[in-house]
């Protein structure tokens, strides 16, 4: 469905000095820069797939899924999404795809939602059945029956977030590009969209490439990863994989009502020994082992076992690199 | 296309209404500068007074119903990254300004036109006549005005592509129409020099001369002539805009995170 090949993209930067003295110089001598935000990316996305894009900020993730989506045009290298070309602007291609951006509202600010929705009927030549049917199934997945009257403004940011969810799917793309769509939302709210966009790719067999910071999101949702830094892609594959491969730990979290004085570090790496609480990094082939050995042997209030976390997982990524994948 | 053009004109009606008291400001605001150079010439040309009332009138009129301010909105959504919504859809960009620009017209027209005939009944200076022949030329000048302006601000702002604020660019060029368009002082007052020019610059197309027609100032040879002039820009403002909308394009840097 998505074919990308050795993609470049490359901004020209002006380069502004601080100072008043530079400034001024810098009105009669530009000076620019070429900012490479994306080097060389090729990877290709099947029909119904649901890829994660992580990456830091600034890693080029936005800028390639804006190329995906026809708004930048790339310096170099081939795109093509359903068969379109996307920077070739086709009506067939803008209808069969949808972009949705955290921050970026397509919701008309001062109205309420549906007159947004009705827009996009007429725009994108959605005929009333469909677009009733759509609209019927989107409300309820959505909840949104009681803010699609209220102006958008007024809505809170997790009810806007999923009435710009419904903007975006009314006319049934076959791709969708969500950069960051859990962005500022609460833990709930956040649930709620994930959920429904598993649902509705599901369903659907929508083709959804999604970028984000939350790794809830990608552990949530995705399969499949690629982690991308400094513009270049440096990881491709299953997360269950990049997870094994980074972190062959658990985190073992265990509560007594008198901490036992053992050998701490014969179970495993110590992260905390605190009053009344261990924590520890133990690999995982022996996670099984060491917690009922502490179950059997001392009286455990509680017991936590835990993925490290994707943060950690994937800040070691960035940090030691891909060598062998 | 008609029913996008329904879908959207209904959506730019619901948009005016949440926004009255900006609209109703905004199209009272426009009045005050017409007025007081109204009082600046009746007092420098008493005699003329009654001729003065009329042609600013007419040019509240005119004004109102040409105004274009698509370089604000075109100037902000794309420094701001929200244009990109437009870009996404499968409708060229320009229709959603073209539909605002009825909405809001259409709203000048309907309170404008019966405020002048009431005033007309009271004021014998308000009052013309006028042949169906020259209520239609008028009406033609008047939406190749509109047409004029809505081009030129549209143009400039999608300059916005290359440069930020740019704005400040239409600012200027809103100065020197001040003068060229007649909103100043009708044009037969400017300095021949002036006059030459405006004949074959864009501006006075844009207010002037469908005023012209009203006040019969201009015979058959001036409307000719300036219909013709009017129309070669408006030719001359589209291949612009299409070039600079593909130019844009490939410029585009869709800011925003």
């Amino acid at each position: 469905m998505i074919h990308v090949k050795h993609l470049h993209k490359s901004f020209r930067v002006h380069v502004r000095q601080t100072g008043w003295l530079e400034a001024i110089r810098s009105l009669l001598n530009r000076e620019y820069r070429l900012v490479e935000a994306v080097k060389d990316i090729s990877f290709t996305i099947e029909k119904g797939e649901i890829v994660g894009f992580l990456g830091p900020n600034g890693a080029g993730k936005t800028t390639t899924m804006k190329m995906l989506a026809g708004l930048l045009h790339p310096t170099s290298g081939e795109i093509t999404v359903g068969g379109f070309v996307p920077f070739e602007q086709k009506t067939e291609f803008k209808k069969m795809m949808s972009l949705v951006m955290g921050q970026k509202s397509q919701l008309i600010w001062d109205i309420p939602p549906m007159e947004t929705f009705l827009v996009n009927k007429a725009i994108y030549e959605i005929d009333d059945r469909t677009f009733q049917q759509t609209l019927d199934e989107l409300v309820e997945l959505l909840e949104l029956a009681p803010l699609l009257d209220k102006p958008t403004r007024s809505l809170s940011l997790g009810q806007r977030m999923r009435c710009e969810l419904a903007a975006a799917l009314l006319h049934r793309p076959k791709v969708l590009f969500l950069d960051e769509p859990t962005i500022g939302l609460d833990v709930h709210t956040q649930e709620k969209v994930r959920r429904f966009i598993v649902d509705y790719n599901r369903e659907h067999e929508t083709t959804i490439l999604l970028t984000s910071h939350y790794m809830g999101d990608v552990t949530a949702l995705c399969d499949r990863v690629m982690i991308i830094n400094h513009g270049t892609l440096i990881y491709d594959g299953e997360l269950d994989v990049l997870t094994e491969k980074l972190a062959p730990y658990k985190r073992l979290e265990i509560r007594f009502a008198n901490i036992p004085a053992v050998p701490w570090e014969n179970y495993g790496e110590i992260v905390e020994i605190e009053d009344g609480k261990a924590t520890l990094r133990v690999a995982r082939e022996k996670v099984a082992e060491v917690s009922s050995h502490f179950l059997q042997h001392f009286h455990v209030h509680d017991i936590n076992i835990q993925d490290p976390p994707m943060e950690e997982v994937i800040t070691r990524a960035f940090q030691e690199g891909f060598n062998d994948s | 296309m008609i029913r996008k053009y329904i879908a959207l004109l209904r959506m730019k009606y619901v948009e005016m209404l949440a926004y009255r008291l900006a609209t109703i400001v905004w199209m009272t605001g426009a009045i005050v500068q017409p007025l007081i150079t109204m009082a600046v010439w009746m007092n420098i040309d008493p005699s003329q007074s009654d001729a003065f009332l009329f042609y600013f009138m007419a040019v509240i009129f005119v004004e109102r119903m040409t105004s274009a301010w698509d370089v604000w909105e075109l100037d902000r959504e794309i420094r701001e990254g929200t244009f990109s919504n437009y870009i996404l859809r499968p409708l060229h960009p320009i229709h959603w300004a073209v539909a605002e620009n009825i909405v809001y017209k259409v709203l000048f027209l309907v309170i404008l036109a019966p405020v002048w005939a009431v005033a007309a009944l009271f004021v014998p200076a308000l009052r013309f006549d006028m042949t169906g022949g020259q209520t239609l030329l008028f009406l033609m000048a008047l939406l190749l005005g509109a047409a004029l302006r809505f081009l030129l601000s549209y143009i400039c702002g999608l300059l916005g592509f290359w440069i930020t604020k740019v704005t400040a660019v239409y600012g200027v060029l809103e100065v020197i129409s001040l003068f060229l368009s007649g909103r100043i002082a009708p044009l037969s007052l400017l300095p021949p020099v002036l006059q030459q020019w405006s004949i074959f610059l864009p501006f006075r197309y844009m207010i002037g001369f469908p005023i012209d027609i009203i006040t019969k100032a201009a015979n058959s040879h001036d409307m000719l002539q300036g219909f013709a002039i009017a129309s070669i820009w408006i030719v001359v403002f589209v291949i612009a805009l299409r070039w600079i909308w593909k130019a844009g394009l490939k410029k585009n840097q869709a800011v925003g995170g």
